[in-house]
């Protein structure tokens, strides 16, 4: 039986007057409706547009049926809401395709598959401490969300190239998750560099 | 897509009927609903008693620029139980994405609303370019030189025809000349930029082959024609009067060389078959010239590599930001080699000339975007 889960806010993804999404708002591991489905992000597939108006390709799962579909969504579209549970947890290991989090009150755990993490498996590690917001949909864990930007560690890339701060050159670099990313030239491996978890794009380097 | 289907009946809903009946004169300013060009055409919340008794069912929305919120009530009336499907037209773009999200499924908040992506675009797995019959008819008109200068100056006395006497000399930059129909046409439709380096370049032109100016009303003219005013007139400039799309499509046509901007007329020389230059839209981080080399790169299969270089560059650097803010030769350090190559006899242009020519017919083998949208409509039927 799950423990009491604890109803939090519903922060600043829903409108005060109707209780909905739009497209901006959507990342990895945010659930909303469509029709009578209930979706949950898993990837982010790109942004692209002209003018300012984006389409935003991304991959969802239904929750109800399991199928996961590629979508493309434009800027003005908006979702309902859904009555969603979250707690926070700290990633604990990582057994086989399943993560398992750490409730860290009554220290319950929860598994997530690799799958429902999504994208989100670049962004975290059982070494972080990192609290994330696991989403409960019927009792059931159904993905994680993560805080805008994380931190991480540059594993390998090219050398660094000093002076070239203008960040408009990139060069591929992989991270201590695995994941790699397109980093400015000044980067060098054991940097510590600041990323947006919406897309994976270089934010800044990090203070060490 | 009327053309296509004459029985087909469209709704336009518009915001500003003001812009609206600068593209369609037959448009009244001030009626909720009316009907032109065969099209019902609504405005405001007044005109949703027609949406209520005929409730829509197939939906274009373009660019995703949103919906009225009392056509938002109707779309998603929860008593409504029939499906409807909305489209959304995207922007053109010659990147690859184009492909990716051509006919991709979308969503809406409710499951009796679908809705998937349209796009336009240059390549086999988009929905390709429109193409009326009208545009179609008129680019194998000028492409027989025994006609061209015969509708050139039916064209000439149509634009001056609808330019009132009163306005005659401000809108004439100059004198239009008697060898006009027979000159090197050049056609400008652009957004803002320093048009002194491209004035030089088609000075420098002229001296070896006459030209003929004729530019657009809007965002190029003003800096265009300060330029060439600058310049002491160095050729005859026609400064157009706001033109109809179907006007304007004709000036494209007749142009022997069009620097044109955005989509609409990005469409229209990409299928005239001439040689043109591409003005993109700024974008943030200068991601136009994303937009400006996808482009190029879907011509490049048609150009030898030394054409190919000339329009490369030329492309590049009137799109670059930095160059034409910082650097002021800089801008037409492109164009003068793209220009210097047209300025040969068309024999000798090599693959410029069959280049242009042989790109637009591989966009008209695409299809015609409005029968490819109409089937996607049906067989969602």
């Amino acid at each position: 039986m799950n423990p009491p889960l604890q109803r939090l806010s519903k922060r600043i993804l829903y409108s005060q007057e109707d209780i909905m999404l739009v497209t901006s708002q959507l990342k990895v591991g945010v659930v909303f409706k469509s029709g009578n489905d209930i979706l949950v992000v898993q990837r982010m597939l790109g942004q692209k547009g002209g003018r300012g108006a984006l389409v935003t390709k991304l991959r969802v799962k239904n929750l109800l049926t399991g199928q996961t579909a590629d979508l493309g969504l434009d800027a003005g579209e908006k979702f309902a809401d859904v009555d969603l549970d979250h707690l926070k947890m700290k990633l604990s290991y990582v057994d086989g395709d399943n993560y398992v989090f750490l409730e860290q009150t009554s220290y319950e755990q929860y598994e997530i598959s690799k799958d429902d993490m999504g994208d989100n498996v670049n962004y975290i590690t059982p070494d972080d401490d990192v609290e994330v917001e696991v989403t409960f949909y019927e009792g059931k864990p159904v993905g994680i969300e993560l805080p805008i930007s994380v931190d991480r560690v540059i594993t390998y890339c090219e050398p660094g190239v000093k002076g070239d701060t203008s960040g408009k050159t990139t060069k591929p670099a992989t991270l201590d998750t695995g994941f790699v990313v397109n980093v400015p030239l000044f980067c060098d491996i054991g940097t510590k560099i600041k990323l947006d978890t919406r897309d994976g794009s270089f934010i800044e380097r990090a203070n060490k | 897509m009327s053309e296509l289907d004459p029985e087909l009946r469209l709704r336009l809903v518009v915001n500003d009927l003001v812009a609206f009946s600068k593209l369609c004169p037959a448009i009244k300013i001030g009626h909720a609903v009316q009907y032109a060009e065969g099209w019902t055409v609504a405005s405001g919340p007044e005109a949703s008693g027609i949406f209520r008794a005929e409730r829509p069912r197939f939906i274009i929305e373009c660019f995703a620029c949103g919906r009225p919120d009392w056509y938002e009530e109707i779309l998603f009336d929860p008593d409504d139980p029939d499906d409807r499907l909305i489209v959304n037209l995207e922007y053109l773009t010659a990147e690859d994405y184009a492909i990716d999200l051509h006919k991709a499924p979308s969503l809406t908040r409710s499951a009796k609303v679908k809705k998937a992506m349209f796009l336009p675009g240059f390549a086999q797995g988009t929905g390709g370019l429109i193409i009326d019959r009208r545009f179609a008819f008129l680019r194998d008109a000028y492409r027989d030189e025994n006609r061209k200068e015969g509708l050139r100056q039916n064209l000439l006395a149509a634009i001056a025809a609808g330019i009132p006497a009163a306005a005659e000399s401000r809108v004439l930059a100059g004198p239009i000349p008697a060898d006009a129909p027979e000159r090197f046409w050049v056609s400008i439709f652009s957004y803002e930029r320093d048009y002194q380096p491209v004035v030089q370049d088609l000075a420098a032109f002229h001296r070896d082959r006459p030209l003929l100016a004729l530019i657009a009303a809007g965002k190029s003219s003003e800096p265009f024609l300060d330029a060439w005013k600058r310049a002491d007139r160095p050729f005859p400039a026609i400064a157009l009067p706001f033109l109809t799309q179907e006007t304007w499509d004709e000036v494209i046509l007749a142009s022997d060389f069009a620097i044109v901007r955005g989509e609409e007329s990005l469409a229209r020389a990409a299928l005239s078959g001439r040689p043109f230059l591409w003005h993109a839209y700024r974008l943030e981080d200068d991601y136009q010239l994303v937009k400006v080399r996808a482009l190029i790169d879907r011509m490049r299969p048609f150009f030898g590599s030394e054409d190919f270089s000339a329009i490369e560059r030329a492309f590049i650097t009137f799109n670059d930001r930095r160059i034409d803010s910082n650097n002021a030769k800089g801008a037409d350090e492109g164009l003068d080699v793209f220009l210097e190559r047209l300025s040969k006899p068309k024999r000798k242009q090599g693959s410029l000339e069959t280049g242009f020519e042989a790109w637009s017919q591989s966009l008209f083998d695409l299809g015609n975007l409005a029968r490819g949208l109409l089937t996607f409509i049906r067989d969602f039927e």
